[in-house]
């Protein structure tokens, strides 16, 4: 399973998004706002299930703004610290 | 101070809402459902009386719950259906007031994010578990769904919940902080209290619970929510009143029992409560509903929608291992119910009814 794909599935089971399916999360998809419509508190559980799943820390805003973003840009993020 | 029951949102393994109630009572039986506990690669099972939620969707839109757990679920359904039920939906809750009694609180949350804790680490625990495992969660959900921005209380006395709880209502009412109470009595089962229920009490907790076997262990785990809408008693009462609450411990001093009532007895099949329950009832006769819903402390808030129930329907509903399933007609006016809660150590909430 690629990174993004565990990303979706992981995505809707730790954040309960019930009325959404993996195939229905596009790469480029804002995760934010007008997107997948997650908020704040989200972004602070996606911190968390990044750790968890896959090991890599998000440190600081910094660095978590950019990643944050997409499915594609958050997978590139792991698989950068993973590489 | 005499408290008004205007309407009562119930919830739990006979199904939701007061006309299920009412059947669980006509039928006089309620069959829990079956769980399994799996430890160190073997399955166990156990008889479970466990509350579907499904009904929320109707009152709260279903992506607005996704940070909401079972427990916070239960607290609004049970919260909504008693609005629903005193046709108060709509109305203003500005000086409305939430109270919860919990004998155990949010115990799914509170071992999940242990255990994530434990698994992962500190920087790994979810924020979400964490905020939603505060006891006072619930009452926080039910207050801001509600926009009801009068005080809001969770109390945790074990068996003694409900009354302590409803003590509190009665006060908030009494110094006029509030117009209503939105009174609510909740637990919940999870895979943790299975485990060790089943390795203490073993073959004790297979069921059917016999309330009035006294020195027989016959529980079966329940969970569930009993919500009711309270008002002073100046106005009618669309259910009934609420007559005393009364707080005490029989071993330090004695609970002598009111003799122009029927009683409701909050015995649920933990032989550790029958001494107490034997002591104070020797001859008086007393029904018991806890093998409709399951032994959990909350319990004691089912008794008391059940007493309002019936004085309302002016009925009262005997279960099949109390005799014959038979239903008795109460008296027009001047009936007095009593619901009656122990404890392990003799401590007791004694809650008297009238319509």
């Amino acid at each position: 399973m690629s990174v993004k794909e565990k990303l979706k599935r992981v995505l809707i089971e730790d954040l309960n998004l019930e009325d959404v399916e993996p195939d229905e999360i596009t790469d480029d998809m804002a995760l934010f706002g007008d997107g997948l419509g997650l908020d704040s508190l989200d972004a602070v559980e996606l911190v968390v299930i990044v750790q968890k799943h896959f090991g890599v820390e998000i440190k600081d805003m910094e660095e978590g703004r950019p990643a944050l973003q997409t499915i594609s840009t958050l997978a590139k993020f792991i698989e950068e610290r993973l590489a | 101070m005499r408290m008004a029951i205007q309407g009562i949102g119930i919830c739990g393994g006979f199904g939701q809402g007061v006309a299920a109630l009412r059947a669980a009572l006509q039928t006089g039986r309620v069959e829990p459902q079956e769980v399994c506990i799996e430890h160190k690669g073997m399955t166990d099972r156990l008889p479970v009386y466990q509350a579907a939620v499904d009904g929320l969707t109707e009152f709260i839109p279903k992506r607005a719950l996704r940070r909401i757990d079972h427990f916070s679920k239960m607290t609004l359904l049970g919260a909504c259906l008693a609005l629903k039920d005193a046709d108060l939906l709509e109305a203003d809750r500005s000086r409305t007031g939430v109270v919860i009694a919990t004998g155990y609180g949010t115990l799914k949350t509170t071992f999940d994010f242990l255990d994530s804790y434990l698994d992962f680490g500190y920087s790994c625990s979810s924020p979400t578990h964490f905020s939603n495992s505060v006891h006072n969660a619930a009452a926080a959900h039910v207050s801001m769904q509600f926009k009801a921005t009068a005080p809001s209380l969770t109390l945790t006395q074990f068996e003694m919940s409900v009354s302590s709880a409803l003590l509190t209502a009665q006060i908030w009412l009494a110094e006029n902080r509030v117009d209503q109470v939105l009174f609510g009595a909740v637990d919940e089962s999870c895979e943790v209290l299975h485990f060790w229920r089943k390795k203490f009490f073993a073959e004790g907790e297979q069921g059917p619970i016999r309330p009035f076997a006294l020195e027989t262990q016959s529980a079966v785990v329940g969970e569930g929510v009993s919500f009711l809408l309270l008002t002073r008693a100046e106005q009618d009462a669309a259910y009934a009143f609420i007559d005393r609450v009364k707080l005490g411990n029989h071993d330090v001093c004695s609970l002598r029992l009111p003799q122009d009532v029927r009683l409701i007895v909050g015995a649920d099949g933990h032989k550790e409560t029958g001494p107490w329950y034997a002591q104070v009832l020797k001859d008086r006769t007393a029904t018991a509903y806890a093998p409709l819903y399951g032994s959990f402390p909350a319990a004691a808030g089912f008794d008391l929608a059940v007493a309002a129930l019936m004085l309302r329907e002016r009925k009262l509903y005997l279960l099949e291992d109390q005799g014959v399933p038979e239903t008795t007609d109460l008296q027009a006016t001047e009936e007095k119910l009593a619901c009656l809660k122990f404890g392990p150590a003799g401590d007791y909430g004694l809650i008297q009814l009238s319509n």
